[in-house]
Order: structure tokens, then C-alpha cells, then sequence
């Protein structure tokens, strides 16, 4: 029996470091995938304006598809349930770890393998997309600095990837 | 690189985030056990193969996750348009 909990991660706990980009894996948050069909519900649960636009976040809110949102809290924020309207939230807070790229560096590490064009993504953009073969969310925080959601059995590999890319 | 318009995101997006989801505009019908065993052949397996003009369902699936329709020309390979899943025949 063990009396502590010890949080293994899957990539190291020290930042990174390389010219014009650091990488470093955000520390614990409470993650969960939210479907409705209406928006309106999923306000009616939070009392928060939910992003409508695909591709569009908004206070820690990313709007994913047409019913699907990404909300990312601090640890150990509780959050609304049981409110009896069609609504799914699922907590998915240990599916996937958040590592940070910050630098001028930091778009062109990412696609490396991404195919999307960082340049002309906006800050507070936010959307699922692909790393070579590793699904990823992708999320500008500031004109230097993105999150990269991805799941945790992916994030070994990852990091190797991200940190190569960043010697190059 | 081809570039997908997802008529849910209503951008351009590339073609990796993609899968095709095979012949469009096919519907399961709606009491099965009244079909004959040819019309229930051929709504599993008899699919178009046409040399051009092609209906197609293609997912985003690393995007917004959504099945959506296409018109896409099986000899150049180019999308003619995408529209919504549910949206007539275009
Ligand atoms: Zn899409």
C-alpha cells in the first residue's frame, strides 16, 4: 500500500531548451470534451458565452466541431453536472498532457509535421489537427507561444519529435 | 498537397486531415427484413465506379470530426465542391 500518489509523466519535467524555442510540459489541468447539440445548453450549464465558430476559443473554451468543445481548467476546479439537459460532459483530464512551444521558433518546430500554415493562425485559435501520424490539438495562446494537447501515450514520441525538430 | 474545403469549418484544410468514407448518397433501408436478397446485395456492396464525376463522403477527421459529402473528378483527382451531410445531391 502505497500512501502517496506519485505522478509519473510521460516526457521530462525540465524545460527544453534550444535557439528561439522552449518546450515544456504544462503542469496538471482538468480537461473535458463537451458535445451538445445546442449551444445554448451547454451555456444554460456554465453561464459562459461558448465559442460558435469552429476553430475559435474563448475563456479556456475551444469550439472543436459543430457540437464538440474543449474546456481546460485549472486542477482541481470543480464543475457543473447533473443539470438535466441534453447535454455529455466527460472529464478527460489525464487523457492527454499540454506541452508549451514558446519562442519565435516555436511555429515553424511545429510544422515540422504539422500540416497546417502556423503563420496565418490567429492568436486564440484552436483546433484538432494532425503531427505526422499523431492526433493533436492545437491552441495559439500568443504570437509565440502554443499549447499542443495530445494523448499521453503519444507524448514520449512527441517530445523526441518537438526536441529534434527544435536542434535542427 | 491537396487542400479539402470542410464545409463545417468552412476553410481549406489538408488533405492528411481527411479520410474518404467511400460512395455518397447511399441510405440504408429503412425496414431491412422486407428487402429482397438482391436489393440488399446491392445496397452493401454494388457501388459506382464512374471515370470523372464522383460522389463522395469524406470525414475531417483530425478537425472538427464531421462526415461530409464531395464532388470530386476521379481522373484529376479535383473537388468540385463539399457540402454538408444531409444537403441534396449537388
Ligand atoms: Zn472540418
Amino acid at each position: 500500500m502505497s500512501d502517496v500518489l506519485i505522478r509519473n509523466e510521460p516526457v521530462p519535467e525540465t524545460q527544453y531548451v534550444a535557439a528561439g524555442v522552449t518546450i515544456s510540459l504544462a503542469g496538471p489541468m482538468q480537461r473535458y470534451a463537451l458535445r451538445a447539440r445546442r449551444a445554448e445548453d451547454l451555456e444554460t450549464v456554465f453561464q459562459v458565452t461558448m465559442p460558435r465558430k469552429i476553430g475559435a476559443s474563448e475563456g479556456g473554451i475551444a469550439c472543436l466541431g459543430p457540437d464538440e468543445w474543449y474546456l481546460r481548467t485549472e486542477a482541481g476546479a470543480t464543475i457543473p453536472t447533473a443539470s438535466g439537459l441534453p447535454v455529455a460532459i466527460t472529464d478527460i483530464s489525464d487523457r492527454s498532457i499540454c506541452l508549451v512551444l514558446e519562442g519565435p521558433r516555436a511555429a515553424e518546430i511545429l510544422m515540422s509535421g504539422c500540416p497546417i500554415d502556423l503563420d496565418n493562425f490567429a492568436i486564440g485559435r484552436a483546433t484538432r489537427t494532425i503531427y505526422e501520424t499523431v492526433e493533436v490539438i492545437i491552441i495559439r495562446e500568443a504570437e509565440d507561444r502554443f499549447h499542443v494537447e495530445l494523448w499521453r501515450s503519444f507524448a514520449a514520441w512527441f517530445w523526441i519529435a518537438m526536441t529534434t525538430a527544435a536542434r535542427h | 498537397m491537396i487542400l479539402i474545403h470542410c464545409p463545417y469549418c468552412d476553410e481549406k484544410r489538408p488533405e492528411i486531415e481527411f479520410v474518404n468514407a467511400g460512395q455518397a448518397h447511399i441510405s440504408r433501408p429503412l425496414d431491412p427484413s422486407s428487402q429482397t436478397d438482391e436489393e440488399w446485395e446491392a445496397y452493401l456492396f454494388i457501388r459506382a465506379n464512374p471515370r470523372g464525376r464522383h460522389h463522395e463522403r469524406w470525414r475531417h477527421v483530425y478537425g472538427c470530426g464531421r462526415f461530409f459529402n464531395a464532388v470530386r473528378d476521379t481522373v484529376t483527382d479535383k473537388f468540385e465542391t463539399t457540402y454538408k451531410a444531409g444537403e441534396p445531391r449537388r
